[in-house]
């Protein structure tokens, strides 16, 4: 099991980690692309009318559009003329969910501003900072079209390793590299927004004095 | 004359008939031989009438042995079978268009075809034959004439890392292999439970192969043959097994190429008979295997003859490529004819139009709808049993249900699949019904445990107002799980769009069905459209029950 883990730990860390740059890479594009698609969006419900009742409907079919038919679709049913790297591939299909979750985040904030509630409107980047957490972990599914991220990087050392308790060990490895950033996420988001919260009181009660 | 001098002549004749023939192989002097059949077939192409070589009707034998030149369709680039620099062609087919040519006394014009061409070209008539690479199966037939015999045989090849240990199907069952879209092999790798990774073209295959993308590729030989040749490659990669092979076959024109097509069948007999393919091939390195079982059939008696090459029991019969088609085939052709003439846009349903790719959609849907609802029910399951846990007084069981949850939350959802996949595969040889039962264990387990976090969060805070007074108490966990309705049903949402994900542990749903339908038929982008429209719809439906769920929980927080 030492001899495992030393081998792990020279050749894989490195192949993993460059992956797992791969999986953050594909959750950055598409959490830029959401932002812009998801508050116009936003944008539009809050204004209402016909622009309004359009935008909800598109969200409500973002959010039904799974994630991994929406990634076959794109590199299957797109005109030849229109070619896709596989990265672009997996971030564009995590746009939609990445749009309509900035869109509902969006509405709120807006609501909240509206309502003079800045702080309150703040909590809009602690929740785009989840989302962002949930596209890296979902841009695992790269894997299923030969895209070089973590997960790829993971299975390529577990074909490599015939013992169930050889995988069993990389995987918990794979686990942890990718939990560990995300829960460290989570403790931040938790504070900053337990930070805003306090903000949010403190500001209330100097206002009902 | 006298009976001696009869005697002298007659012996002295039979002498100078054997002196005559003892230049030339036994089966080259009977009369029933390929050779005897072969020259009388030229001579009688070669005299007669003044006007045959300008007559419209003529032969093609003719009008190639008139014009002293005959137009051969080859590749331009298929390694070690043709390929071209500058003028300079070489091949293993280039080189049997020049021995063609020159047994039939002719010069040869080579004109460039590739896969979609070759048999238009014929059509054409701006060639008179083909040695192109292809494959001799049931549909071609009713397109050209092949020469028979066949001067090559290819197989489809599984190529892998050499450490792998790959030795046929049992080892491949639930596997990813990188393949091209229309090979005729596809259909055989499905129906041995292999999941397939599709490319538009066979030339990026090495270079997957070599940078990780692909663990396993499956392509002709022919087409590995020129990687092999590369020592980077053939250091790290192996032929792991071989399947479904295919004869190749030169191929005239159906009509008006009866003479060249019966002269070819000939030459073809006796090159493989005095080992003239057999010799080329071994001058190009390319695989022989197939070129020494024939030289040792049509060297035997049996099939050494002027009719051995219409024998069945000499010649190979074409692979069967049809696949059959449904009984509304004709209404589904006929609709796909109105839709586009109607709009304009090109439609393509190959899943309704063959019997296999009918089964494989039916199978698909229903395997979905049953990963659907066996996610739900196991995220409902999972949920409850955790939330139950994480609200327990006993402090290690709280402690192991929250370690699950973590662990579980810090795992993307496509590893939790994989570690469930590889446990179940120790404990159960693959199926397809391990592959969904395994998914819905996985799904159920990755959303389940958010969801009973959502109710053991909220078992803690209906404790807490409890003990600060706020109510009045009652079931606690029941009141959890309808405070935490709005969670479990956004994971119960979300167990449902991620279904389509356990086609990566080779889950026989319809995302899997359709890539597979897709791999040896037309229409993807039909076939992609219809699938994300139909599982937005289900999705939409599961909306819809989901919320009906979360106002029955609701109404009983409001109720208690």
């Amino acid at each position: 099991m030492i001899a495992l883990l030393g081998h792990l730990w020279s050749d894989f860390m490195p192949l993993l980690l460059e992956g797992m740059t791969v999986n953050f890479e594909i959750a950055g594009i598409a959490i830029g692309l959401g932002l812009v698609a998801g508050l116009v969006l936003a944008i539009a419900r809050w204004r209402g009318g016909v622009v309004g009742a359009g935008a909800a409907s598109a969200i409500t079919l973002m959010r039904a559009a799974p994630t991994f038919v929406v990634m076959f679709f794109l590199l299957n049913a797109l005109p030849k003329t229109v070619s896709l790297s596989g990265v672009m591939a997996v971030a564009l299909s995590l746009l939609p969910y990445s749009a309509a979750f900035v869109a509902d985040a969006g509405l709120d904030a807006l609501r909240h501003m509206r309502s003079g509630s800045s702080l309150a409107a703040l909590q809009f980047l602690p929740n785009v900072m989840r989302a962002f957490f949930v596209l890296v972990m979902s841009s695992s599914a790269g894997a299923a079209i030969g895209v070089g991220e973590g997960i790829t990087a993971i299975l390529h050392q577990a074909e490599q390793l015939p013992a169930l308790g050889d995988r069993l060990i990389l995987f918990a490895i794979g686990v942890a590299s990718f939990g560990i950033p995300l829960q460290l996420a989570f403790v931040l988001l938790r504070a900053l927004q337990r930070r805003l919260g306090l903000l949010l009181a403190s500001r209330q009660t100097a206002q009902v004095k | 004359m006298r009976p001696l001098s009869a005697l002298v002549a007659v012996v002295g004749l039979a002498l100078a008939i054997l002196g005559a023939g003892l230049g030339r192989p036994a089966w080259a002097r009977e009369p029933e031989s390929p050779d005897a059949a072969l020259a009388s077939l030229l001579e009688a192409a070669r005299t007669g009438d003044a006007n045959r070589c300008s007559s419209p009707l003529a032969d093609r034998l003719i009008r190639v042995l008139c014009n002293g030149q005959i137009r051969i369709g080859v590749r331009d680039y298929y390694p070690l079978f043709a390929t071209r620099t500058g003028d300079l062609r070489e091949g293993y087919e280039v080189d049997v268009a020049r021995a063609l040519a020159a047994k039939l006394g002719v010069a040869v014009d080579f004109l460039r075809v590739n896969a979609a061409s070759r048999i238009p070209l014929l059509a054409e008539d701006r060639i008179d034959l083909v040695i192109a690479t292809m494959g001799h199966n049931t549909q071609r037939d009713g397109q050209v004439r092949f020469i028979r015999p066949h001067y090559y045989r290819s197989e489809t090849i599984v190529v892998g890392p050499k450490r792998l240990a790959v030795s046929g199907w049992k080892d491949i069952a639930g596997r990813t292999v990188c393949v091209t879209i229309g090979n005729g092999s596809n259909a055989a790798l499905v129906s041995h439970d292999v999941r397939l990774l599709l490319f538009d073209e066979a030339g990026v295959l090495p270079e997957r192969l070599k940078d990780g993308t692909c663990l396993l590729a499956a392509q002709d030989d022919s087409f590995f043959a020129e990687a092999f040749t590369h020592p980077d490659f053939a250091d790290r990669f192996a032929l792991k097994f071989g399947f479904a092979q295919v004869p190749w076959g030169m191929a005239v024109e159906r009509t008006g190429s009866e003479k060249l097509a019966r002269a070819l069948d000939l030459i073809s007999q006796i090159f493989h008979r005095d080992g003239v393919f057999l010799d080329i091939a071994r001058q190009h390195r390319i695989a022989t295997g197939f070129l020494e079982e024939q030289q040792k059939v049509w060297s035997s008696a049996a099939c050494n003859t002027a009719t051995g090459s219409s024998d069945p029991g000499c010649i190979l019969p074409a692979l069967d490529a049809e696949l059959e088609p449904t009984r509304f085939a004709g209404a589904v052709a006929a609709f796909e004819r109105w839709f586009s003439a109607i709009t304009g846009i090109e439609l393509s349903l190959p899943m309704l139009t063959t019997v296999p790719a009918w089964s494989l959609l039916l199978g698909g849907i229903v395997n979905t709808l049953i990963l659907i609802g066996g996610a739900l029910l196991a995220t409902l399951f999972f949920a409850l049993g955790i939330g139950a846990a994480l609200s327990s007084t006993m402090g290690p069981l709280r402690w192991l249900a929250r370690s699950i949850v973590v662990i579980l939350q810090s795992s993307p959802i496509v590893l939790t699949l994989v570690v469930a996949s590889a446990v179940a595969h120790a404990l159960f040889p693959f199926s397809a019904t391990v592959a969904l039962g395994t998914a819905i264990a996985a799904l159920g387990l990755a959303n389940g445990s958010n969801a009973g976090q959502a109710i053991g969060e909220a078992t803690l805070t209906l404790r807490q107002e409890r003990a600060a007074g706020a109510h009045a108490g009652g079931a606690v966990f029941a009141r959890a799980v309808s405070r935490s309705a709005t969670q479990i049903v956004a994971f119960l949402i979300n167990a449902a769009k991620g279904t389509p994900i356990a086609s990566f542990i080779g889950a026989p749903e319809l995302l899997s069905a359709l890539t597979d339908i897709t791999s040896f038929s037309s229409g993807r982008a039909t076939t992609y459209t219809l699938l994300l429209i139909f599982y937005t719809l289900v999705v939409m439906l599961v909306v819809a029950v989901c919320r009906r769920l979360q106002a029955t929980l609701e109404s009983g927080r409001t109720a208690t």
